[in-house]
């Protein structure tokens, strides 16, 4: 039973990190209509930046390790932030009116210049030391099972992440305009919505959120480039668990989803076998939605 | 057609023979190259088949050119059989992975395809090709070793394999693009791009979408797992790394750059992804201004990101789409200028 619940705790670690993902990849499609491989690269580029900082760099003596964690975190969130604006105003803001097959092929582009920029950088295949959000020596004990702090810190950051979206694309006056601009950017520019500036604001705050995810999850997979951006194939399917449009569905959709890839782990040893989880999951979610979802997702 | 003509067809010879005899001077590093370059031009035939023909998203390519390839190297391992034997059997399977992957193509399109098709090849990157359940298949960690191979009598471990290997691709490739350019005209190509265009258009028109998708997808695959059964007797064995998941996003990367709607962009594209990454860490190397420098495999895959993102803003129909295009324009301009001055004397 102990052991039971120490994988319901791994799992629902992990399905935060799949629903923080797929909250970014929901939120720039319905903004943008554009379905983001590049999610998972753009994060874990951000992550590299703020390892960077966190391992790379010489640090005075005085500051203390929190203050340098918080520092690094900070470096890389700014520069998601930054890598986001870049991208709106080089890329995406050219091809808004093509197919969302072409955007799609377009990230895919994106996809392999990180990975590789990155592989250049900092080394394709090679262990990278994690960044610990919290001391890896908080932990409690919970029904005769000891959680790490750094669960704790995804959950409640993937689940204030989503309820914070939502209630931003709800009630404030940007969230409208990116509402008004999913659903029809013509009728929303003749109301005077800045789709341009939409664009760019889903596309930093998607960036930045890939980011989040990537530096919360660093502790608990194999640290390296091409683990962090092959995370996108989870946090796609956790999107689609939502239909690409509903943030509480998604988030519902990574935990379910990360519960489904830990479960297994008890009888079967297998690196890659929660990727099959993933891809019945996928396929699943498809075959069972398809009616309703494909207008949203063919758009 | 291409061979009504006899200057076209002169020329055609002509430049047949000029491509299978180009390779002969190569040194072993470039009759490598030329040999892979083919493998992977089947990888770029396959996408150009799928996307440009019947209007379909495959991102698991290179998938299907591993398994040729596993298949291959299991059978003349585990079976002992000739290694046409092994590519025979390396094509089935690949074409048998292909109708599988093609069933939920047949109530998904667009990027939802783009999704399934990522997440097979990730599954067997990470899973199949990796995992010690299908060691049977995948030869173990170690992989296939095939040497001692023969290919129509020409061992796969002499010096000459590696040209030997080449012409033959060079013949199929060949054929398969014969092929291809006439299966645009013919009764099931006409089907395919009724597909393409609408669906249900296509349905109500009598085209059997099942039989015709599932055809699609599997005359994909076995396309390019022909090009993959033969990379073990290239390589001299098959490990997981050429067909990983990334491969796959580079094939349909470089279909769509060269242009998707051409199968004379697949040789370009083939030409590109095994000869550019060789030639630039091999020469890459130096100092420039006081500065050592030098460029890895990764600078290829940074720049086709790069230009993959700039061709798809710039130019649409890929480079050889807006190449021809231009010069279809400049040659038709040639022309009208030359008639004027002919009729103007």
């Amino acid at each position: 039973m102990t052991e039971f619940a120490a994988y319901t705790i791994i799992g629902l670690g992990l399905g935060g990190i799949f629903a923080l993902a797929a909250l970014g990849i929901v939120l720039i499609y319905r903004a943008t209509g554009v379905l983001n491989f590049a999610h998972g690269a753009m994060g874990m580029f951000s992550t590299f930046v703020a390892w960077q900082v966190f391992y790379g760099w010489v640090h005075p003596d005085w500051l203390p390790g929190w203050a340098l964690t918080f520092v690094a975190i900070l470096v890389g969130l700014a520069f998601a932030v930054i890598m986001g604006l870049v991208l709106e105003l080089a890329v995406f803001q050219w091809v808004r009116t093509r197919p969302p097959v072409t955007k799609a092929v377009i990230t895919i582009g994106v996809l392999l210049a990180l990975q590789s920029a990155a592989s250049l950088i900092w080394k394709n295949n090679q262990y990278h030391l994690p960044i610990y959000v919290a001391p890896q020596t908080w932990t409690f004990q919970m029904a005769g099972v000891p959680i790490g702090a750094n669960y704790v810190v995804i959950v409640v950051v993937a689940l204030g992440l989503a309820f914070g979206l939502a209630a931003f694309l709800k009630y404030t006056r940007l969230g409208r305009a990116m509402r008004a601009v999913s659903d029809d950017p013509i009728s929303a520019s003749l109301w005077a919505v800045p789709v341009g500036k939409v664009g760019a604001v889903s596309w930093m705050l998607g960036s930045f959120i890939a980011a989040v995810a990537g530096i919360l999850i660093t502790p608990f997979i194999n640290f390296d480039t091409t683990s962090l951006t092959l995370i996108i194939i989870d946090a796609l399917a956790a999107a689609l668990i939502g239909g690409l449009v509903s943030l509480p569905l998604t988030v519902l959709g990574g935990f379910v989803l990360g519960l489904l890839e830990t479960y297994p782990t008890m009888w079967i040893q297998s690196l890659g076998f929660p990727r099959l989880v993933a891809l019945l999951v996928i396929i699943g979610v498809l075959i069972v939605r398809a009616p309703r979802g494909m207008p949203v997702a063919t758009r | 057609m291409i061979l009504g003509h006899p200057v076209r067809l002169a020329f055609a010879v002509a430049a047949f023979a000029a491509l299978a005899l180009i390779p002969v001077g190569f040194d072993v590093g470039l009759k490598f190259d030329a040999a892979l370059s083919l493998i992977w031009a089947f990888g770029i035939l396959s996408v150009v088949l799928l996307t440009s023909y019947v209007g379909q998203v495959s991102l698991c390519q290179a998938t299907f050119a591993g398994v040729g390839a596993y298949a291959a190297g299991m059978m003349f391992n585990t079976f002992h059989a000739g290694y046409v034997a092994g590519i025979v059997v390396g094509v089935l399977a690949a074409f048998a992975l292909g109708l599988l992957v093609g069933l939920p193509a047949l109530r998904l399109r667009g990027i939802t395809l783009a999704i399934v098709t990522l997440a097979i090849a990730l599954v067997f990157d990470k899973y199949v090709f990796q995992d010690h359940v299908f060691d049977w298949f995948t030869g173990g960690s170690g992989g296939w070793q095939v040497d001692g191979a023969d290919l129509l009598g020409l061992r796969a471990d002499s010096s000459s394999h590696l040209l030997a290997a080449y012409e033959v691709l060079l013949v199929l490739f060949v054929l398969a693009g014969l092929l291809m350019v006439n299966l645009h005209q013919s009764g099931a190509g006409r089907r395919f791009r009724a597909i393409r265009d609408s669906e249900v258009a296509a349905a109500t028109m009598g085209v059997n979408l099942t039989r015709y998708k599932l055809l699609a997808f599997g005359l994909s695959a076995a396309i390019a797992g022909l090009g993959g059964s033969f990379y073990p007797l290239v390589a001299g064995s098959v490990s997981p790394q050429p067909f990983w998941v990334f491969t796959s996003l580079q094939l349909s990367a470089i279909a769509v750059l060269m242009g998707v709607r051409y199968v004379p962009a697949a040789a370009l594209g083939g030409f590109f992804m095994a000869f550019v990454p060789d030639i630039l860490t091999r020469y890459g190397h130096g100092s420039f201004m006081g500065r050592a420098y030098e460029i890895s495999y990764d600078w290829f895959s940074l720049a086709l990101g790069v230009l993959l993102i700039a061709q798809l803003i710039l130019l649409p129909d890929g480079v050889w789409g807006d190449l021809r295009a231009h010069a279809v324009k400049a040659w038709a301009a040639v022309r009208t200028r030359t008639q004027r001055q002919v009729s103007a004397a």
